[in-house]
Parts: structure tokens; sequence; C-alpha cells
């Protein structure tokens, strides 16, 4: 059988325009209605319809024409050219109706084609699509836990940001508060050294023997004086180093901020490092009053708690439009310790407090704080089982309530 | 593409009138049935369903034979207008050597005039032929209703377009013949580059043209139909 390649628009032959009719009934007819033989042979002589061989005697040929063209003839012995003629117009109209039907079936194959690839394209889309939606779906796990971690680090990175602006004002507090006792330290270690100096004045004139010029050397030294003050400068310079030291002692409650290991410590001395250490920025703002209740032992990351302490202290300072007063109390209430950090600042206004927490929020300047302060100390807090808790009126003051749970022991 | 049959010495073109649905497109092809005069000239064949609309496409076969004797045939196909035949319309497209878009003037037909050509530019592209180069008439057609957009709007809005601008009000056959005129005026530079019709076939672009349409050269008469 021949693989059909035409198209809906080829150019089509007798054949198949015939193709729909029977050729023995149509040869038979036309010899009835002709009443004579007749045949059907393509232009080019090729293919006869019903295989009828060459007719005999006076036979006359007339075209078949379609689309223009003539694609086959009509041969009769038939002597009546009006038969002959209508006989080639039925036949023409049977061609032309074969010709529809080929051009129709064709079309629609064609469209039919089209369709199927077009449905098979986007089924195979479909199937792509869901395969990929599959492989999602079962990485998602995967994917999750990468974002989270993503996310974990970003906000460690975050957290060493703000604790990095932390030290950064704590060092320029401890700097100056160092910096005093070291100055005049440093000062009356050169004034004994010049007394030094004078007692070797006179001990020379003792080793003589000669009580007058000892007399006038002890004079001239002004040994009475200095005998006087020795001790004072002495005692000044001693009380100055023990100041360092213990700002150095404060400070190491800062130090341990990344120590992962809890310890048991009495939060009233946590409190009183951060006033030490919060110290020079609070006194040229505030005075500062502590109220501070006996408290139990508590087991808790002290360094954490240092931060939160100071946060709130520096915070404090800062909302001193003029010189105020910062009030610091703690205390057990309901087997919880309470600690309360109250100012007389400027307040804050009512719109901004639900936000104070949130992350990134500051009223500050930009470049002047992380806006992480408040979320960090609430984030702590939280790591220890506790709340804090702030009210606030605007030109009054602000008062922020920590609760602890009491937890002590060892593990 | 044009068909080129060197034993039968004959070259087969395709042109295709495209549009919107009800846009006129079928009786564009009845009204140059009806107005031409070539050669050759067969019968429309309709495939259509019972309410008169095109179900697969019209097709009205022209011919002519050149001076070299070759016969030169022309078929004129319609397109289905209703969006939902548009594998057919992509059928009917391919191979296609030049164009007719059949738009409706009326206002309210904008949208669908549009649409209707934006899918003819897609569909030219899908059946692998170049819109920039194809030859194209654009007709406007229902001239005769009422609340029609003006030639000027219209001609305002296509200004920057390339392609010859046709009015035309087919149901009385007014510019039906004139855009295919400009049709074949863009057709016949393709065809004479590609099969050298001046050269060989000693047919010109104006003796092309009155072949087709039937007006005798010399004389300027119409020709007589011959079939």
């Amino acid at each position: 059988m021949e693989i059909r390649t035409k198209r809906y628009d080829s150019a089509l032959s007798l054949l198949e325009l015939l193709s729909g009719v029977v050729p023995d009934k149509l040869s038979v007819a036309l010899t009835i209605l002709l009443g004579a033989p007749a045949r059907v042979v393509s232009a080019d002589g090729a293919w006869v319809m019903g295989n009828i061989p060459p007719l005999s005697g006076n036979v006359r040929r007339l075209p078949l024409a379609h689309d223009l063209e003539t694609v086959g003839f009509l041969e009769t012995s038939a002597p009546d050219e009006a038969q002959v003629r209508a006989a080639a117009v039925i036949l023409e109209l049977f061609m032309r109706s074969g010709a529809r039907y080929f051009m129709a079936s064709e079309m629609h194959l064609e469209v039919v084609k089209t369709d199927y690839e077009e449905l098979q394209r986007r089924h195979e889309a479909l199937i792509a699509s869901e395969a990929r939606y599959k492989a999602l779906a079962e990485s998602l796990e995967e994917r999750v836990k990468e974002q989270v971690s993503t996310i974990a680090s970003a906000h460690r990175q975050l957290y060493q940001a703000e604790k990095m602006a932390s030290v950064g004002q704590l060092a320029a507090g401890v700097a100056h508060e160092i910096n005093n006792p070291i100055g005049f330290i440093r000062s009356n270690l050169g004034t004994a050294s010049s007394y030094v100096q004078k007692f070797r004045s006179v001990a020379e004139q003792v080793k003589s023997g000669d009580t007058v010029r000892i007399a006038s050397a002890w004079q001239v030294a002004d040994l009475d004086f200095i005998l006087e003050d020795f001790p004072s400068l002495l005692q000044e310079s001693i009380d100055g180093a023990d100041r360092v030291a213990r700002i150095v002692s404060d400070l190491k409650g800062f130090s341990n901020i990344d120590q992962a290991e809890e310890e048991i410590v009495d939060l009233n001395d946590s409190i009183r490092s951060a006033c030490n250490v919060a110290a020079n920025q609070i006194n040229s703002r505030a005075d500062l009053k502590l109220m501070l209740g006996e408290l139990p032992p508590l087991r808790c990351h002290a360094g954490h708690l240092s931060q939160v302490f100071l946060n709130l202290l520096l915070n404090a300072a800062h909302a001193m439009n003029k010189r105020g007063e910062i009030c610091i109390q703690s205390g057990v209430e309901n087997n919880q310790i309470v600690i309360r950090i109250s100012d007389t600042g400027s307040g804050i206004s009512p719109e901004v407090l639900p936000h104070i927490f949130d992350p990134f929020f500051t009223t500050r300047e930009v470049g002047s704080g992380t806006g992480l302060g408040l979320t960090v100390s609430r984030d702590i807090l939280t790591a220890h089982g506790g709340t804090i808790e702030v009210s606030s009126e605007l030109n009054v003051g602000t008062v922020f309530t920590i609760q602890l749970p009491i937890k002590q022991g060892n593990p | 593409m044009a068909d080129l049959d060197e034993t039968a010495r004959k070259l087969t073109l395709k042109l295709v009138y495209y549009g919107p649905a009800m846009s006129g497109k079928t009786t564009n092809l009845m009204r140059l049935h009806d107005l031409l005069s070539p050669d050759l000239k067969g019968e429309i064949m309709t495939l259509e369903t019972q309410n008169d609309r095109t179900l697969f496409f019209d097709l009205l076969p022209l011919g002519f034979r050149t001076p070299s004797d070759w016969l030169i045939k022309l078929k004129l196909y319609t397109v289905p207008g209703q969006v939902a035949h548009d594998a057919t319309r992509k059928a009917v497209l391919s191979r296609a050597d030049g164009l007719v878009f059949v738009a409706d003037s009326q206002r309210s037909q904008g949208i669908n005039n549009a649409e209707s050509f934006q899918n003819l530019e897609e569909n030219v592209r899908r059946v692998g032929l170049d819109f920039g180069t194809l030859p194209l008439v654009v007709q406007f057609n229902k001239r005769d209703l009422p609340n029609v957009l003006t030639e000027e709007e219209i001609r305002q809005r296509w200004f920057a377009a390339p392609w010859p601008l046709v009015m035309a009000s087919a149901l009385s056959g007014m510019g039906v013949r004139e855009t295919f005129v400009k049709l074949l005026e863009a057709l016949y530079p393709v065809l004479d580059k590609n099969f050298s019709l001046s050269k060989v076939h000693g047919t010109d672009a104006q003796s092309f043209i009155n072949a087709v349409i039937g007006i005798n050269a010399v004389t300027g008469a119409p020709l007589g139909n011959s079939h």
C-alpha cells in the first residue's frame, strides 16, 4: 500500500479524485446512460478505470478538468454529443466531490496531528513541571534546614555586632575611669621620687654627724612637710590602684560574655558591676540610686545578664534630657527575682512603645545604635526563662521590670 | 512556498485571506470569483458548516498561461476566523506566498482585529514564514456599515505599518479587486526574483496582473471567461 504523503493542498490525480467511486458500477452505469461502451482514462493514459481495454470504432475523447487542469478523458463511442457532455459533467461532479472529501480529510488529519502534538507538548511540559515539584518536595526539608542555618548564622552575626557595639561603648567609659586614677598615681609617684631625692640630701649630712649641718639640711629639705605629706600621697595612690583593680574586676563580668557554662552568682553583684562600668556615662547625666534587696544565688549566664543590665542602664542615661535619677531595685516577689530599673527621663511615646523590642527598631540616629539592644536583652531573658516588661509615660519616665525564675543548685 | 513543477511546466501559488471571524473573507472570494476573468477560473470550493461558517477553508483557483507556455495557478484560500480553529488556520497558512488581512471596520471590532492580527503574526512565525518579507495587504471591510472607524482614524492608526491599506465593502464588491491587485503588485517582485517571470517567461508585472484579473493587455478590455 502506498504511503500517503499528500497534503490537503497537493495536486490530485484522477485516481485520487475517483477513489470514492466503485469503478465497475460507474463503468456499467456510464455504458447504460450513453447506450455505448465508455471508459475513463487518466491524462497520461497510465490509469484506466476498471481496466477496460481500449474501445474500437469511432471513439470520442472529452477532457475531464479539475482544478483548472485536464486530469483525464472520457472515451466513448456514443454518437450523441449532448449525452457525452452530460456524462463528462457528472464525472467532473464526482471528481469535485472526491476532491472535497480528500481535502477535508487531509486537513482534518493535519489539524488532529497539530492538536495532538500540541497536547503532547503540553503533557511533556506538565510532566517536567510535576517532576520539578516532586524533586522540590523531596529536597524541601533539606532546603528548609539550609535556610534555617543561614538565618541562624546571620542572627549570630547580628548579635555579635550588637555585643561589639556595647563593648565599644564600654571601652570608652572604662578608658576614662582607668585614666583618672592612673593619672594621679603617676603624678604622686613623680612627687614621691622628688621626696626621696630630698631624703638623700639630708642623709648625707646625717653621715657627717654634725648636728648643726643636719638641722640646716632638714630645714632646707622641709622634711617636716614631706613626712606629713608622704603617707597621704601613698594612701591616695593605693586607693587609686584599688579603683583600677575594682574596675578591672567589674570588667571581668563582661569578659565572659561568650562563656557557655552557667555559674552561680548574686545578681546584685552583676548590677553593681554594670553600674561601675557605666558610671562615667551615668554620673554626668543622672544620680544613681541602688535599692538592692537580698537575692538568692542564681544559676545563669552571668555575663549575658550583665549585658542586659548595662544595656538598660545606658538606655536610661541616654533618656535624660536634664539631670535626673536612675533607680535600681531588686528583690524577690512571688518566688521570682524581680529587678526594676526606672528613670526620670523623657519617656517613650505610645506609638513607639509596642516596637521597642523589634529587631533593628531604633529612634537614635543612623549609625549610633544597632537597634538590637533591647531585642538581645529580651532574648537573653527568654533564654533564662524570664520576662521583661516596660511601662512608660512621656516626660515622666520609664520603668523596665525584669522577672527571673529562681534556679539554683548544681546541674 | 510556491510549488514549481518543472515536468508539468506549472507554478502553483498560495494566497491566503486571513482575519477575525465574520469579517468577510469568504465574501471577498465570492466577489473575486464574479469580478475576475482570467484565462482559467474554477468554482469556489467551500468547506463550511450548516450555518455558513467556514469550517476548514474556502478555495478559489485562478490561472493563466505565460507566453513561455507555463501554467501559473493561484489558489486563493480563506481561513476559519473563529478563535477555536487555530490549528486549521495554521495549516491553511503554511506555505502561503501572500496574505490579505481582512479587518472589520466596525468600532466594536477593534479588539477582535488586533487579536486576529497578532494571531496571524504568531502563526506566520510558527509555520516558518518571514512576516517581514511576506507580501501582505490589509483590507478594512464593511465600509457600508454605520458606526465604523473613519478612514482617517484607520490610516492614522496604521500610519507606521509598511503594508498597503485598502477600504472595502465586500458585500457590494467595492475595494475587493483593488485589494487583490495590491497583493499581486506586492507578490510579483518576489516571484520575478525567484522564477525569473520577466526574463524566462515573458511576463512583466503589468501583464502578470492583467492576466490574473483578466484584462486584455493590448485593448484594456476585459477578457472573456473561457471556463
